[in-house]
């Protein structure tokens, strides 16, 4: 049989999106790679998720559990510990190979849905040299030892990034009788969520540092200690600040990396600003038929809008396939990324996410078509950390393929 | 050069400070200097490449005391008056390869290793490139082997299981106007050094087959029979080999002293009890001298090199298909000066440089050294970015002044044979190295009055652990249908499966570390290094050895996961 929508993935973005496929009145399927849904959220056991959706404080696990619960009474297939290998585009859609314990399996859909999350950004990426003792982990492989395993993989830690994640696992560490030294930070400005700054770290009396950063690791079989540099403003080390910590952990949240490998090899484009797959309102990437939605798209920091994104394209994967009319969103100097970056000619109201390149006070965050004003929103504070989401109506103009749309962010009349 | 002139030209360099005496076998520098840099000048200026004598460094370096050697912390007993007749000591290719060879006679024999794995030192950490040999001149040792040796790979590789691809090496020109004289050059290594792979490409061709390089390249000397192979996968192949064939391989097991009497051997004291081989072969990479000091025959020195390597990620594959690296007139006589290499699991390596240092086990990069390699790799491919860069890695050559393999019986003590020295080309030699150690061995063994017969039941195949991810459909279905856990994937990037991972903890040699596991099957090696599957790798290791996960291993001692449970302890089974 052949499926209305395969969704790859079955985290928060997959399940929302094969909710909404069902509601739609299709048939979808949810490959997940391990043996249980939830995606990431089953590691998450810190509250704070579904503030926007459902306003509660849900943990990780209890806001995937109320859509695995409505996947599960909605009788949607799913094939856990199911690795998609390949992908093949056919007249009728997709065709796919799927390695599971079963063996084999080839499953073809009409629509695809990549809803495959991100990785985390390694040692090796941001230049950490020294040797290879073990203590070295990213912030998400540490929270797998102590949330899922129930293991303490160090004692007494430092934490380069201040990203959502390693915020969180300061407070987690903490609470499990660790000790967090500090959280070192390469930018001037922190980068996870003022709330979690104050939660996590303020609460707990652990020091913030910016614009230093971890240079080197000692150690034989276990890390022994690190050596922490300041760093100018382009975040590389200056010579003669190195100082060292002793600790036998390094927890690294220095980013995530949407992971787009198969929609590489099928051919869809990734965006040079968002990082995940480019797509239009619909999330719909370059490739027709394919679908994006949330961290694959972009790294969201709250799960709610992940969600959302995996409605918006299951809703879309539904709709009869067309020959799409695509026009640019040319975001300005102060915008790091607009999600969508394209918007189909007979676009409407939209969903759309973007974050400001630095710290700003009152600003104006303005959509122009054609120089005409269809949005305008006022911030009074922007940090790229914070995702805003706006609705904006395309509807006020008439669009063309040469429509020049503009997103800037502007300084607000005082 | 006699010993009274090289005196005359030490004085003239050191004031005194560093003095030569010599003896039959060697020609022995002592004294004191202020640098490690001093010290190597000393000791190459008595380097004779006419004599056969090799160099001993007694030279101290002031402020420079080199690490102890780290040994293993456990000691038992399981070998304590165990006798053999040839023990084998350290656990790369040279040793391993040997191991297996030896395995085609009754004879008894073990490799000791010190490490917690084969492999862990020079021998796992370096490109895996099968040398053509071209660089080589006449009049070493190692020449002597490397053509020989080449050819041997696509035998050994298919009895051992280990993949290996002869990619090709271009050696790249931008000088133009050197063609006549390189010309020259490539006539003298095929017809007197017998490299006959050797030929010219021109500009032309070099883009055809390799539009990624950089295009002022006038002309390339091309070896098409130059490949690549996973070093650590060989050694461990013939590791394992030779265990099937009834060896005994003992890993965290180091050599503390010998018992040696009137020139010989009596006994080996190790971690695991003393032990009394009939022969023994120094196979110990940077230790080799330190074994060699041991057994009181001690006639060179080592002194450590060390290189750097970054790995691309396999998306940056494309860069090159086979090796190639630039080649400018003048330049280091005794490095190669780094290259990029396309491995037969299709990720780019880049590197290495090529430092002296004092330390025969430290490990640690540094950006520096990285740094050097792309400023010149990017010579080779102008394309070539840090940015694809998902790890790196530093790997030691034990070196002996004369930069060359000593291979050889002990001079002044008779059981022992010497295969030191053996940096690159060691990986690719090892196998006809291997067969001449084997006779060398037997020989000796026969002179020492023991009965050396052919083991009839010899067998040289082995079967390595199955790749899934590189089978047809078909074949990959039916391992899931037999085995289920075949079907589950645990890394992601690599797109390993459990029953992959049980397969590789469950080995003819025992290894159950996360490394272990990485080096054999690969979780880790991918673009996530191991941020998704190391958690996963340790709880199968830890289910299938029955020990709680946090005593599961990294790599050696003191690499234990963790520090104990969390208040909670395991919510639930992953």
């Amino acid at each position: 049989m052949t499926y209305d929508v395969c969704i790859i993935g079955g985290g928060p973005a997959g399940l929302a999106a094969a909710l909404a496929v069902k509601e739609e009145g299709g048939t979808p399927l949810i490959i997940e790679r391990e043996g249980e849904l939830g995606g990431i959220l089953k590691q998450c056991i810190h509250d704070g998720f579904g503030l926007v959706r459902f306003k509660e404080k849900l943990s990780g696990p209890e806001y995937a559990e109320r859509f695995i619960e409505k996947v599960e009474e909605q009788g949607i297939e799913t094939l856990t510990f199911a690795f998609v290998t390949k992908i093949e585009k056919t007249s009728q859609g997709f065709t796919l190979k799927v390695v599971t314990k079963d063996g084999i399996k080839t499953v073809e859909a009409k629509k695809l849905i990549l809803a495959t999350g991100c990785r985390e950004r390694t040692a090796k990426q941001v230049s950490i040299h020294g040797t290879r003792p073990w203590g070295v982990l990213t912030a998400g492989a540490c929270q797998n030892f102590v949330n899922i395993q129930g293991v303490m993989p160090t004692k007494r830690c430092v934490i380069l990034g201040s990203g959502d994640i390693g915020l969180i696992m300061a407070r987690r560490i903490t609470l499990e009788g660790g000790k967090v030294l500090g959280v070192f930070e390469a930018k001037p400005t922190p980068s996870g969520l003022t709330r979690n700054i104050s939660q996590c770290l303020d609460d707990f009396g652990i020091p913030l540092y910016l614009s230093k950063t971890v240079t080197k690791v000692f150690g034989d079989g276990r890390l022994t200690a690190v050596e922490v540099s300041d760093v100018d403003e382009r975040m590389n080390p200056i010579k003669g600040t190195e100082k060292i910590i002793e600790c036998d952990g390094l927890i690294l949240s220095v980013g995530l990396i949407p992971e787009n490998e198969l929609g590489e090899k099928l051919g869809i484009e990734i965006s040079k600003t968002a990082k995940g797959a480019k797509c239009d309102e619909n999330f719909e990437t370059t490739v027709d038929g394919v679908f994006t939605a949330g961290n694959a798209t972009h790294v969201n920091d709250l799960v709610d809008y992940v969600s959302e994104s995996g409605e918006i394209a299951g809703r879309a994967a539904m709709k009869e396939r067309v020959e799409r009319v695509l026009i640019d969103v040319e975001a300005d100097e102060n915008t790091l990324y607009v999600v969508p970056e394209t918007v189909n000619k007979t676009a409407g109201k939209c969903v759309m996410y973007f974050r400001s390149k630095g710290d700003f006070e009152n600003k104006v965050a303005v959509i122009t078509v054609d120089g005409k004003e269809i949005f305008s929103k006022k911030y009074s504070r922007l940090r790229p950390p914070e995702m805003e989401r706006i609705i904006v109506d395309f509807k006020k103009v008439d669009l063309s393929e040469k429509s020049e749309i503009k997103f800037c962010l502007k300084e607000a009349e005082r | 050069m006699n010993i009274k002139t090289l005196n005359k030209k030490l004085e003239k360099r050191f004031g005194g400070a560093v003095i030569a005496s010599e003896d039959e076998y060697s020609v022995i520098l002592s004294g004191k200097v202020d640098s490690w840099e001093d010290m190597l000048s000393a000791c190459y200026m008595a380097v004779d490449k006419k004599s056969d004598k090799h160099v001993v460094n007694d030279i101290v370096v002031s402020g420079i005391t080199p690490s102890k050697t780290r040994l293993p912390k456990e000691r038992d007993k399981t070998l304590d008056g165990e006798q053999f007749d040839v023990a084998i000591i350290g656990g790369g290719i040279s040793g391993a390869s040997i191991l297996r060879e030896l395995t085609k006679w009754n004879v008894k024999a073990v490799l000791l290793e010190k490490e917690s794995d084969l492999a862990l030192h020079a021998s796992g950490r370096n490109d895996g490139e099968v040398h053509p040999g071209v660089d080589l001149n006449k009049g070493s040792v190692k020449q002597s082997y490397v053509v020989k040796a080449n050819r041997m790979y696509d035998k050994v590789c298919k009895e051992l299981d280990v993949p290996f691809k002869r990619v090709g090496q271009y050696a790249g020109f931008t000088q133009g106007w050197l063609l006549p004289i390189v010309w020259l050059f490539t006539l003298q290594r095929r017809f007197l050094c017998g490299v006959d792979d050797t030929r010219i490409v021109l500009k032309k061709t070099i883009k055809e087959r390799e539009p990624k390089l950089n295009r002022e390249f006038a002309f390339a000397i091309y070896n098409p029979m130059a490949g690549c192979v996973s070093p650590y996968n060989l050694t461990i192949a013939y590791g394992e080999n030779a265990v099937e064939n009834g060896a005994k391989v003992c890993l965290d097991t180091a050599v503390l002293s010998m018992e040696v009497k009137n020139g010989e051997i009596k006994s080996v004291e190790t971690t695991r009890g003393r032990i009394f081989p009939k022969v023994v072969i120094n196979a110990a990479g940077c230790f080799a001298e330190d074994v060699a000091k041991m057994a009181e025959d001690r006639f060179y020195s080592i002194h450590p090199r060390r290189g750097t390597i970054s790995i691309l990620d396999k998306k940056s594959g494309g860069i090159i298909k086979s090796i190639a690296s630039i080649k400018k007139l003048g330049g280091h006589s005794h490095s190669k000066g780094g290259g990029m290499l396309h491995t037969v699991h299709d990720n780019v390596l880049v590197g290495p440089d090529a430092v002296e240092t004092s330390e025969k086990e430290y490990f640690g990069t540094t950006r520096e050294s990285i740094q050097t390699v792309f400023d010149k790799q990017k010579n080779t491919a102008p394309s070539l970015s840090e940015r694809d860069i998902i790890t790196y890695f530093t790997g030691v050559r034990a070196a002996t002044f004369e930069e060359d393999y000593v291979i050889c019986r002990g001079k002044r003590t008779k059981n022992l044979i010497h295969v030191a020295g053996i940096q690159s080309p060691g990986l690719t030699t090892a196998p006809a190295v291997a067969l001449d150690v084997e006779k060398m061995t037997v020989e000796l063994l026969k002179e020492l009055k023991c009965d050396v017969e052919r083991n009839e039941s010899f067998n040289p195949i082995r079967k390595g652990i199955p790749n899934l991810a590189e089978m047809s459909e078909e074949e990959r279905e039916e391992y899931i249908k037999k085995n289920p856990d075949y079907g589950i994937i645990v890394c992601r990037c690599e797109e390993v499966s459990k029953g992959e991972i049980l397969d590789a903890i469950r080995r003819p040699i025992k290894v159950t570390t996360i490394d272990g596991v990485k080096k054999r099957v690969r979780p880790g090696m991918g673009r996530c290094q191991g941020g998704f599957c190391a958690p996963i790798v340790a709880k199968i290791i830890a289910e299938n050895e029955n020990i709680p996960l946090e005593k599961v291993r990294k790599s050696g001692e003191d690499s234990e996961i963790a520090f104990g449970e969390t208040k909670g302890g395991a919510l639930y089974d992953v």
